[in-house]
């Protein structure tokens, strides 16, 4: 079977590849810096005293993690038409990518909070800290370093999860394998080839992840 | 300096505190001590109001602290609080421990906050760790520096809540050392203990909790010679005899 294995179509759509490559990386940063800044605020809402803060994000994180992406995706691009705003496709991707990522970022900054040890926060009540300064100078930094290797998780699932946009004809990389299939009907070299590159970006934030850990260590050991 | 007047608290159903009236004049040296559950640390910990209290009132340095109204940044700031498990920020140095409040609660100049913390850290026989990180320190060199921070806030009054029950036998000694060290100096200290030695030594008066309430009080002597109450004496036999 590896004999048929046809190289040199995959040499000659390789700009094709390339270009997917290059909107899938450009997607998927956008999306995640989107993200990190929904995430963030949505965390920042979740965790307030304020109920008028708390309840909408806290059926905002519930409907993204109850619903599939796909269908997520499906509604931002066959429901904002409706509404009478019209995006293109790339941007109601990213959009969709943002919103669900988002929900999931801010549920793991939660965690990393709640993760810091009650005495901290006691230790900087009884020396006169008030609430932005705990969080500022003792809670946030400590909960950075346990939420650097979920967030580069998430980041992963990210890159990944751009992989659907191909199904509302965003053309990216998975979308160039589908391309090399309909034109010469070569599915094995089509997606070994997709397969591949989305390896190469993972391995490379595999490797940024396992970095910012050693750099992180002392925050871990206590 | 410090007063309890009625003060009652309850976690759920489980009465913690009961009618407790206590009067703490500057500069005493009152040694907390009872079965554990007896609501000692719970009495401590509602002085800086980490703990609320159902009924009541407490009153530190004239300002009642369970007020609303109570400017509890500077009442925290004149007491000092020391715990079981020391709790210093493992995401920043000694120096940077007990620099935090003064610069940003006291809002000392940096330069000055750093000369006072190098002093306390030097008091507390630490100098040669400004640099390290807590995780580098043994447990009672991070009991010395938890001190250490809070002195550096210079506070008339100064709480501990067993602040030698989590370390190693030979490192009791040396927390201890600081706090006679401390006792002599006129900063009213309320110090929640089983240290039987450090209470016989230092302390004006030795206070004995049960069932969230005051059972005797006396001098250390009085006390733990000869206890008025059953319970007391029963307490005493039992941690003198392990």
């Amino acid at each position: 079977m590896l004999t048929d294995f046809n190289f040199r179509v995959i040499l000659e759509y390789m700009p094709l590849f390339l270009e997917g490559l290059k909107h899938t990386v450009f997607i998927a940063i956008i999306a995640l810096v989107l993200a990190l800044i929904t995430g963030i605020i949505a965390c920042a809402c979740r965790i307030s005293r304020f109920k008028i803060l708390r309840y909408p994000v806290i059926t905002y994180i519930e409907i993204i993690r109850s619903t599939p992406l796909l269908v997520q995706i499906y509604f931002f691009y066959f429901g904002l038409p409706t509404l009478g705003v019209s995006v293109p496709e790339i941007q109601t991707g990213i959009i969709a990518l943002m919103l669900n990522s988002g929900a999931y970022i801010a549920e793991i900054i939660r965690a990393g909070i709640k993760s810091v040890d009650q005495g901290q926060i006691e230790a900087g009540l009884s020396s006169g800290l008030n609430y932005v300064q705990r969080m500022r100078f003792i809670i946030l930094p400590q909960a950075f370093g346990v939420t650097i290797p979920p967030l580069l998780g998430q980041a992963i699932v990210l890159v990944k999860d751009t992989a659907l946009l191909s199904l509302i004809s965003v053309a990216e990389l998975t979308r160039s394998g589908q391309t090399l299939t309909s034109e010469r009907f070569m599915p094995t070299e089509a997606f070994l080839t997709v397969a591949f590159f989305y390896m190469c970006i993972y391995f490379g934030l595999k490797t940024l992840a396992d970095w910012s850990q050693k750099k992180l260590i002392f925050r871990e050991a206590y | 300096m410090i007063e309890f007047k009625g003060v009652n608290k309850w976690f759920g159903k489980l009465h913690v505190l009961a009618e407790i009236n206590l009067f703490i004049p500057k500069g005493e040296v009152l040694v907390i001590c009872g079965p554990s559950g007896s609501g000692k640390s719970t009495l401590i910990r509602c002085i800086n109001k980490l703990e609320p209290i159902q009924e009541g009132e407490i009153i530190v340095n004239e300002m009642s602290v369970h007020k609303p109204s109570t400017n509890l940044t500077k009442l925290r700031g004149e007491v000092g609080f020391v715990f079981q498990q020391f709790h210093l920020y493992p995401n920043m140095t000694v120096l940077q421990n007990i620099m935090l409040a003064p610069i940003h609660v006291k809002k000392i100049a940096k330069a000055d906050a750093e000369k006072i913390a190098r002093e306390k850290l030097e008091r507390v026989g630490l100098s040669e760790k400004a640099a390290a990180y807590p995780i580098q320190l043994s447990g009672g060199q991070q009991q010395r520096v938890a001190i250490a921070r809070n002195l550096a806030m210079s506070p008339e009054i100064m709480l501990f809540d067993e602040p030698t029950s989590a370390l190693d036998p030979e490192m009791i000694g040396e927390v201890l050392d600081v706090m006679v060290g401390l006792a002599s100096e006129g900063i009213t200290m309320c110090v929640v203990t089983h240290e039987m030695g450090f209470a016989k030594k230092v302390a004006h008066r030795v206070l004995f909790m049960d069932e969230g309430k005051i059972i005797e009080t006396g001098k250390p002597g009085a006390f733990f010679d000869n206890p008025k109450t059953d319970r007391a004496a029963d307490f005493i036999s039992k941690i003198l005899t392990h």
